[in-house]
């Protein structure tokens, strides 16, 4: 299928799944030749329509349920729906088991829900880049509400969940300790909380816990909710969708928001931007390489070569 | 804080306390003679399915005093030796081999072929779409009619595949799990049809639901809907149909599916004790439903360590039906079981060869003391058997039988230094199993959260590794391997069997009184709502109006949904 | 292209490869194996689960954006499955993502599979290097065609 950027984005403005399949590929893959860049700079006016979700949260806690369920929900409530779900790769292979899908596969045909899987391989900058040109492409596609699941509270899920206006947080019964090492981290980006699995043992303990946390936070002008979830039962569902529809018309309305959102986007198109050029760079420069001898012989340390180089090739920046 | 002990903890420290301090006159063996000799095994690793390592050798140091006490003698507490004092010298095994494929017809002529060869008890294969409650008209049965097994959609089905055999003479075992009950009410309704009175059948259906959810993965509903449908097959046949066996406890699948041996005894195993519970908790004594519960193992190319499981299986089976369920009756804990050959064992390449693979593995399964074989055909790594290969197949059974002399006397490799130590290691890790799956909440939790399969799926990683490694051989595969072999013929299942069932189907549906339908699945869907029906004669009703498989399963579909099965890579 | 030649064009984004039995078969031994393996070699591994349509492979092939879609089948129903779903890929005007077969797929077989654009048709004992050297080549195509670079 050859095709051009701008019949890309034609095929994106209508709703063309193949047309976002393709440019999530290309946003994902530097070698190509239509670069994801010229898809994202013709789409761009059209994006600014959907609501960004992300939901985080340690393993085994549900994620993928939750999201199965509340994605339906949302499309049964009349909104296109897609989901983002970002996978760990193995830091030996590369490789990935992209296993957040089959949580919810049988929903995402039957219900007409786009689903997409990334892994997280190479820097974050890369993935965090990636994910956002994906949500602009489904933004622009008229998905109404975008779902990102990223997967834990590292460093790159924070860069990602950055782009969502709602923060669902979730979090189950039975994680101990290890919820008291996350919390600090997600109490500052939670704009709702989840407690999953309410049926076990525990939940309304943990639940008074984060509510007694939250009770200590000084908080602005929005209450983060704390909502009880049973993904069997569905019980709670109703709430949440409410909370998140709630949050989103509160962070959408506000210009300052929108001004601040904007200033990320800069500022992570500049760090790609960078990334970028020092990578080809250090690309040009290690293959340009040719007395590394002497500084071997010499015991000349990696600093000084390294300034050295770039000296060289990119003169007195900084 | 300090965890209650458990009556699997405790087992495992009285089974641990076994002295092995190890045997004098080996360690000067060692030293003065085999030390010396370094004629090669340097280096080389000697191990089995289960991990175990092996000794160069096995002496009567390595088993400790109270051995007589835990092997004791056949017929008797614990049936280490076997589960009848005279097992075949009395009678010989049953020959059992699996058949089904394409249209009743089809299968009705294997089934009489069988029998006029010398096969003793019947067992059936169903396709697909049987196997998982869809009709052969349905669009996702496209290419799957008849392949795999005799397609089943309704009654009719069934009495043109029993047309000429008597109920009342033969023993038929039917490999079907999810819509079991609905197969046994179908074989119930033939019965009667026939005028054999219901406990004069014999044979068994699988239903092994959960062994489904670890290996086959052929369920379709949520697993407590399952396991009530097996709770209704228990209670109604110990009252009305006493000689049949309504649950076939699996290892074969869980041994396919990339177990280790000892993994197959430990899942399987568990997987009888919940049914046990099950049973306790319908309001069924032990002694009452326990004689009934059958098995059914896989026997592998490891020949010892086969043989090993088979006996730590029967030993654990009744020492906890015992010592936990309070079992009475000796027949509570008798293991009985059937054996198939490994499937996983047949190569393509050189198919010839998985001759002597099946002959090894069923010798396995005479000399581990199973009740029951089959024994698999040589070209079914490429197909359904052919019929001269099903007959080899028989025949092999026949010769161990009446020429091999290894069944002149009860459990011959009993006494085996290297046997019992064997058996002895198998039976703790598999007490080590229970212990670790009861801490993971019991096995229909440990089902539901994974740990089952992942520990599955580890293993059979780990082996095909090996395997491409070199570190374990497949004759003809990754040694021995030739190019360009001849191709052999195979059993090629026509399409005409799915046009001749849909044709059939249709009949059915047209002349069927669809108000009698209607009504006996209204009343069937009624039942199945409330979890204290007993669901057997409802069944029975709807497949006698000529409700079809699909339309019986659907009641389920919609009451309460499938079950997705968690993450397992 | 000889496999592995051209490894850089995954640096960024490896090979993606969609797992499926898309018919009535349930023995998933295989599949974790391979998915275990590919993920092993790099690639990012998707598995539809147990049961899905030939509607839904293609459904998740195409919104995914697979490199190559791995079918597999030990039922004997690959004739008829497998090019449900290659037919389904046409009729949806995808040609840039490959189709690979394996299970238990006679000799005579294959050539029938391969005229549907079906490649590999491993079958059961086949080595994973032998199966993941051949996903590669065909990935690096389909990928080279998605960039438009081929």
């Amino acid at each position: 299928m050859k095709q051009t950027a701008e019949e890309i984005a034609d095929g994106i403005r209508a709703g063309n799944i193949r047309s976002i399949s393709r440019a999530i590929t290309l946003v994902e893959d530097n070698n190509s030749l239509i670069t994801g860049r010229e898809i994202i700079k013709s789409i761009y006016k059209s994006t600014g329509n959907a609501g960004i979700i992300g939901i985080t949260g340690p393993p085994g806690v549900g994620k993928s349920t939750i999201i199965g369920n509340l994605s339906s929900m949302i499309r049964a409530s009349g909104k296109k729906v897609a989901v983002i779900a970002i996978d760990a790769s193995s830091p030996f292979t590369n490789g990935s088991f992209l296993g957040n899908r089959i949580r919810m596969q049988d929903k995402l045909y039957r219900d007409g829900i786009y689903m997409r899987s990334l892994s997280s391989r190479g820097s974050s900058g890369g993935l965090s880049r990636s994910t956002w040109d994906a949500v602009r492409i489904l933004d622009a596609a008229g998905y109404e509400r975008i779902i990102v699941e990223t997967v834990g509270a590292g460093q790159a899920d924070l860069d990602i969940l950055g782009m969502a206006h709602t923060i669902a947080v979730a979090l189950a019964p039975g994680l101990g300790d290890e919820i008291q090492a996350i919390k600090a981290g997600l109490m500052e980006i939670a704009s709702i909380f989840i407690i999953n699995k309410m049926d076990r043992d525990g939940a309304f303990m943990a639940m008074k816990d984060i509510e007694d946390s939250l009770a200590l936070t000084p908080q602005n002008e929005w209450k983060i909710p704390v909502v009880g979830l049973n993904s069997i039962t569905l019980e709670g569902y109703e709430e949440l969708m409410a909370a998140i529809e709630n949050h989103l018309s509160y962070v959408r309305k506000s210009a300052l928001n929108a001004k601040k959102r904007f200033f990320h986007e800069v500022k992570a198109a500049l760090m790609a931007e960078s990334e970028l050029r020092i990578n080809a760079l250090t690309e040009k420069s290690m293959s340009g390489l040719t007395d590394l001898e002497s500084d071997v012989r010499n015991k000349v340390d990696p600093y000084t070569v390294a300034e050295e180089i770039s000296k060289s090739v990119l003169g007195d920046i900084a | 804080m300090v965890e209650p002990s458990s009556f699997w903890s405790e087992k495992l420290k009285k089974l641990e306390e076994r002295d092995k301090s190890g045997d004098p006159q080996y360690k000067k063996w060692k030293t003065e003679v085999l030390d010396l000799w370094n004629h090669g095994s340097e280096g080389k690793e000697f191990t089995n399915s289960s991990g175990i390592p092996i000794k160069e050798l096995y002496v009567p140091g390595d088993l400790d005093g109270d051995l007589n006490e835990r092997v004791g003698f056949p017929g008797t507490f614990p049936f280490t030796r076997g589960i009848y004092p005279d097992m075949y010298r009395g009678r010989l095994w049953t020959m059992r081999m699996f058949s089904g494929f394409g249209t009743p017809e089809d299968t009705n002529r294997r089934l009489k072929y069988l029998i006029q060869h010398g096969e003793s008890g019947l067992s059936i294969a169903f396709d697909m779409p049987t196997l998982y409650g869809y009709d052969c008209s349905n669009e996702r049965a496209e290419g799957e009619v008849g392949k795999c097994g005799v397609n089943v959609s309704t009654l009719k089905d069934m009495e043109v595949l029993f047309d000429g055999i008597d109920l009342g003479k033969v023993s038929t075992s039917m490999t079907i799990n999810a819509p079991a009950i609905v197969l046994l009410a179908m074989y119930m309704a033939v019965a009667k049809k026939q005028g054999v009175p219901l406990d004069r059948i014999s044979g068994t259906v699988q239903a092994d639901i959960l062994k489904e959810y670890i290996a086959q993965k052929e369920w379709i509903f949520p697993p407590e809907v399952h396991l009530r449908m097996i709770r209704d097959m228990m209670v109604f046949c110990t009252e009305n149909a006493p000689r049949w066996n309504y649950i076939s406890i699996s290892g074969y699948h869980i041994r396919e599916a990339g177990a280790s041996a000892v993994q197959e005894l430990a899942f399987t195993l568990a997987d009888g004790f919940h049914y046990v519970e099950m049973g306790l908790n319908a309001g069924l004594s032990v002694d009452a439903f326990a004689p009934r519960l059958s098995f059914f193992f896989n026997s592998s190319i490891n020949f010892f360590e086969e043989i090993a499981k088979m006996r730590a299986a029967r030993r654990i089976w009744a020492t906890v039906l015992k010592e936990k369920y309070g079992a009475r009756n000796q027949r509570s804990m008798m293991l009985k079981f059937h054996t198939q050959t490994s499937g996983y064992t047949l190569t393509w390449q050189q198919p010839l060869n998985n001759i002597i693979r099946t002959t090894i593995e069923a010798m396995a399964g005479v000399l581990g003391g199973t009740q029951s074989l089959h024994t698999n055909s040589y070209d079914e790594a490429w197909a359904l058997p052919s019929e001269k290969a099903v007959k080899v197949a028989l025949r092999t059974q026949q010769i161990i039988a009446e020429e091999s002399g290894i069944a002149d006397t009860v459990d011959p490799l009993g006494g085996s230094y290297y046997v019992e130590w064997l058996t002895d290691e198998m039976e703790r890790q598999a007490y080590s199993y229970f212990d670790r799956i009861e801490k993971a909440g019991g096995i229909l939790n440990a089902i539901k959260i994974g740990y089952i399969q992942k520990e599955i799926a580890n293993t059979s990683y780990k082996r095909q590794l090996r395997i491409e490694e070199g570190k374990e051989i497949m004759v003809g595969v990754n040694k021995y391997a030739e190019e360009n072999e001849p191709p052999i013929k195979i059993l090629r299942i026509s399409k005409k069997a799915q046009l001749s069932q849909r044709k059939r189907l249709s009949d059915v549906l047209a002349s069927r009184d669809q108000d009698k339908v209607r009504r006996s699945l209204e009343r069937l869907e009624d039942a199945m709502k409330d979890e204290s029906i007993n669901l057997m004669p409802y069944m029975i009703d709807a497949v006698e109006s000529y409700a079809t498989i699909e339309e019986i399963s659907n009641i389920g579909r919609r009451l309460y949904g499938g079950w997705k099965e968690p993450v397992i890579v | 292209m000889a496999a592995g030649k051209n490894l850089s064009l995954f640096r960024d984004k490896p090979v993606k490869v969609l797992l499926a039995k898309p018919g009535i078969d349930g023995h998933d031994r295989g599949m974790f194996v391979l998915a275990k393996a590919f993920r092993d070699a790099g690639m990012d591994v998707l598995y539809a689960g147990l049961l899905p349509t030939p509607e839904e492979v293609v459904d998740t092939a195409i919104n995914e954006d697979v490199d190559v879609i791995a079918l597999s089948l030990l039922n004997g129903a690959h004739l008829v499955v497998f090019k449900k779903v290659a037919d389904l890929m046409k009729k949806r005007g995808i040609d840039d993502i490959a189709i690979v077969g394996g299970g238990t797929i006679p000799d005579a077989d294959r050539p029938k599979l391969e005229k549907l654009g079906i490649t590999g048709n491993y079958g059961p004992g086949t080595p994973l290097k032998t199966i993941i050297d051949h996903i590669m080549m065909r990935a690096e195509e389909a990928r080279s065609r998605k960039l438009g670079i081929a």
